[in-house]
């Protein structure tokens, strides 16, 4: 045998060696099963794929958890991991689901929204497979997934995404995103079928308020804040006027812009009755001038770029060495939601929500987002779920 | 962490000399960039060593749709190319416009705008119509290097040209900045770039050929061959691509890939003679190898960029820049940036870039606008060149890479002045947007 085909075989078998440690990887990755503790609130569990049927036997099917009161009341949608790269959105989610007792009303929760996008990753961005969240049992893990669905559910894209009904011309990547294909439609791609069953639950079931839980980037201007649409600014406005003076952060309210289709508080709000909400929180992981993007940055928040960059002014939040712990931002979702929930039912005493159990700010600050996490094993069986 | 950091990039750029000092192709000089980057991070478990296969393995997937619409578009023009339509157009067009020159090139520019602004590839330019056109501007007297500077300046201009700009999606959807308003800020400098390109580039006839002896030399085309056996492939490839335009909630998404496959599958039907599509498909591919290759191993970089740190350095220390200085290194920054990681440089530093810019009161569509002209520049630039090989290549230019690149410098230095103006100027140009909505 030549030398040279001696050095191809070589690197064909390191090759496939390293195909197949990877495939391997991607493959757990993907099939890891998060356990979703339905807690004391919740009444029953449903799948997304109840509101369009298109949804059925895919990935893209969710959970969707009720928990209602034995007063009526009116009706609060969260949705997290719209953006499976914005965690802080999916551990708020279940720090509700796991904790909350609803006194009147309900409050309907789907943790994994684009769970397509959280069982993918995102080439050329380097993110961990996973993230761990101490607890006191011991810690629970989660995938850290994707921006967008992945393709292995559904491709090709189009050379340009389409929306749908306005014909607005967008990145033919943002077909994957469930923050862009809102309000969707039945016979559409399969990401535009999850935004029509979110649109079909809140107009079927006359839900009062829609919150769609985020995370953004220190540098982006939209950040650390409520947006929202002409008629939930009031509430969004009293919110953010209510936590600063009582919880002591700082949360802004940032209009939906009427041009720029597709985000689900622009059309939530023209396509239904309910009252749309976006939560962003800060999330310097996914920052572009940070360093590595470990697991660490992730939760907590600290960068001497992104410090370098807040002495320059160049950031849009207060950052110093504290960075911005997953804590925090935790905190401040859970404290908003309940927040936005107790303006509504001031004004709406029929329609009121009233939620019970769930940590604000300061608790999951003091505690850790862990502290609100219970231990599997000690979980009646027939209440966790798989996702 | 900033020295560390930096050490991994100093690695990295050593690593890459030495694979070229070796002689090495540059996607493999490239990869032992990559590996070696990798493995120096993984002394400081950025990332884990563990995961620094995995890292190598999703980078390379970070470009599979540009990959496959390279591969499928090469061979529907191959077909095409060999049942002789290409010949068939070439011969055409200098017959009827060999005399009316300005017409002649403005045609030619229009014939090369068109794939690149519909798909927003430059590539798709090239290696649909890269090839016919070469040849036209060929017997129109204008010397390969020409041909291949004009090839490279407009394709890389069709790229930027609306209604698709990936750049701009890519920069408005990692800004949260809606996608429009872009048809006049960047359809009038495209225009008038374009034509500026053409003429200082074209106009000059060099040679002796008339138009009888240019038709004598040029190869013969099958006895069959008819204008609707040529255009049939295109228009139903065009028809595909407008359809989903004209009704996008009804048509069925094809993607680009299979868009071209469909094309191609009609090409070979309607072909006067018989291809052997399995040795043509195998041929195409092999010549392709290279380019393919770049992307896939551009992809493995960016993501151990990222995993290390030195993606987020590069970013920090271009968005650092004071501003005088920022506008003049836009220059530079934004064409290299995309010589080394395509379309990526356009989230790794237009988005931070946008951001800033926005801050400051410009106008961040004619911003965008305006880096998007410098963005397809790059395309020239090695590591990558991705356009630069492709024009080469498609215009059978066989000479020095870099004699072709220095022939680009008239246009390059207008497209650059522009696309500065345009940023720095922005707030007053803002009337374009308005206009275009």
């Amino acid at each position: 045998m030549s030398r040279t085909w001696t050095i191809k075989i070589i690197l064909i078998i390191i090759f496939i060696a390293i195909m197949i440690q990877s495939g391997v990887q991607f493959y757990m990755h993907r099939h890891y099963q998060l356990e979703h503790l339905a807690g004391p609130g919740v009444t029953r569990v449903e799948k997304l794929s109840k509101y369009c049927k298109g949804l059925e036997g895919t990935m893209a099917d969710t959970h969707v958890f009720w928990l209602e009161g034995k007063e009526e009341g009116g009706k609060m949608l969260m949705i997290a991991n719209t953006h499976s790269n914005e965690p802080a959105a999916l551990l708020t989610a279940l720090i509700f689901l796991e904790n909350a007792v609803i006194e009147k009303g309900t409050l309907i929760i789907i943790p994994q929204f684009n769970n397509s996008g959280s069982r993918g990753t995102r080439p050329g961005d380097g993110y961990p497979l996973y993230f761990e969240i101490p607890t006191e049992w011991g810690s629970k893990k989660f995938r850290m997934g994707n921006r967008d669905a992945t393709p292995l559910e559904q491709w090709p894209d189009p050379d340009v995404y389409i929306h749908y009904p306005d014909k607005q011309l967008l990145s033919y990547l943002d077909i994957r995103n469930t923050n862009r294909t809102w309000p969707g439609r039945p016979n559409g791609a399969l990401m535009e079928k999850v935004t029509f069953a979110a649109m079909e639950i809140l107009r079927n079931e006359k839900v009062d308020l829609a919150l769609d839980v985020h995370g953004a980037e220190t540098m982006f201007p939209v950040t650390n804040c409520i947006v929202a649409p002409e008629r939930s600014v009031r509430i969004a406005t009293m919110a953010t006027l209510v936590v600063k003076a009582r919880e002591g952060f700082d949360n802004h309210v940032e209009p939906s812009p009427q041009g720029f289709r597709g985000l689900s508080h622009r059309e939530i709000a023209d396509f239904s009755d309910s009252l749309p909400f976006l939560l962003e929180a800060p999330i310097p992981f996914l920052d572009q001038p940070t360093g590595p993007k470990t697991e660490k940055l992730l939760l907590d928040g600290k960068d001497p770029f992104l410090l370098s960059l807040s002495k320059q002014q160049k950031l849009f939040v207060p950052y110093d060495e504290t960075g911005w712990p997953m804590e925090k931002r935790v905190g401040q979702h859970c404290s908003v939601i309940q927040e936005i929930a107790n303006q509504f039912s001031r004004k709406n005493a029929e329609r009121a929500i009233l939620i019970k159990n769930v940590p604000r700010y300061a608790d999951v600050v003091t505690n850790g987002v862990g502290f609100y996490f219970h231990d599997p094993a000690k979980w009646t069986k027939d209440k966790i779920y798989l996702n | 962490m900033e020295l560390q950091i930096g050490i991994i990039l100093a690695i990295m750029v050593v690593a890459y000399a030495v694979a070229k000092w070796k002689k090495l192709s540059v996607e493999l000089s490239m990869l032992v960039s990559a590996v070696v980057g990798g493995v120096a991070g993984a002394f400081i478990k950025t990332p884990p060593v563990n995961t620094l296969a995995r890292h190598l393995i999703e980078g390379s997937f970070t470009y599979l749709d540009v990959i496959l619409v390279f591969t499928t578009a090469t061979i529907f023009m191959a077909i095409v190319s060999e049942s002789g339509g290409v010949n068939y157009v070439v011969r055409a067009t200098i017959k009827y416009f060999y005399n009316l020159r300005i017409i002649a090139l403005i045609l030619l520019m229009f014939i090369i705008l068109i794939p690149g602004a519909l798909t927003g590839a430059g590539s798709v330019s090239l290696l649909v119509v890269g090839a016919p056109t070469a040849l036209a501007l060929g017997y129109l007297g204008i010397p390969k290097k020409k041909v291949a500077a004009i090839l490279f300046i407009v394709a890389g201009l069709s790229a930027a040209a609306p209604p698709v700009n990936i750049w701009a999606m890519i920069l408005c959807a990692g800004t949260a900045i809606p996608y429009v308003g872009f048809e006049l800020p960047l359809g009038i400098p495209v225009l008038l770039l374009g034509i500026f390109t053409m003429l200082t580039l074209g106009w000059k006839k060099e040679g002796t050929m008339d138009k009888q002896k240019a038709l004598e030399d040029m190869p013969e085309v099958p006895e069959k061959m008819t204008w609707w056996r040529v255009l049939l492939p295109f228009l139903v490839f065009f028809g595909l691509v407008i359809a989903y335009r004209i009704w996008p909630f009804d048509m069925p998404i094809l993607g680009l890939p299979l868009q071209f496959v469909i094309a191609a599958l009609v090409a070979l039907l309607v072909s006067p003679k018989k291809i052997n599509i399995l040795v043509l498909s195998r041929d195409t591919v092999k010549r392709l190898l290279p380019l393919l290759a770049t992307i896939a191993v551009v992809g493995s970089l960016q993501q151990i960029m990222t995993a290390t740190g030195v993606r987020g350095l590069l970013s920090f220390t271009v968005i650092s820049i004071p501003l005088l200085l920022l506008y003049i290194s836009l220059i530079f920054i934004i064409p290299i940036s995309e010589g080394v990681l395509t379309y990526g440089a356009a989230a790794i530093l237009g988005i931070p870039l946008i951001w800033y810019f926005d801050s400051i009161g410009l106008h961040a569509t004619v911003v965008i606008a305006g880096l998007t002209l410098l963005w397809p520049l790059g395309d020239g630039l090695p590591p990558t060149a991705l356009i630069g090989r492709l024009s080469v290549m498609v215009s059978d230019y066989k000479d020095s890479y870099w004699s072709f690149l220095k022939s680009t410098w008239l246009p390059w230095i207008v497209i650059t002045m522009v696309g500065i103006l345009m940023v720095i100027y922005s707030a007053k140009l803002s009337f374009l947007v308005r206009w275009s909505m």
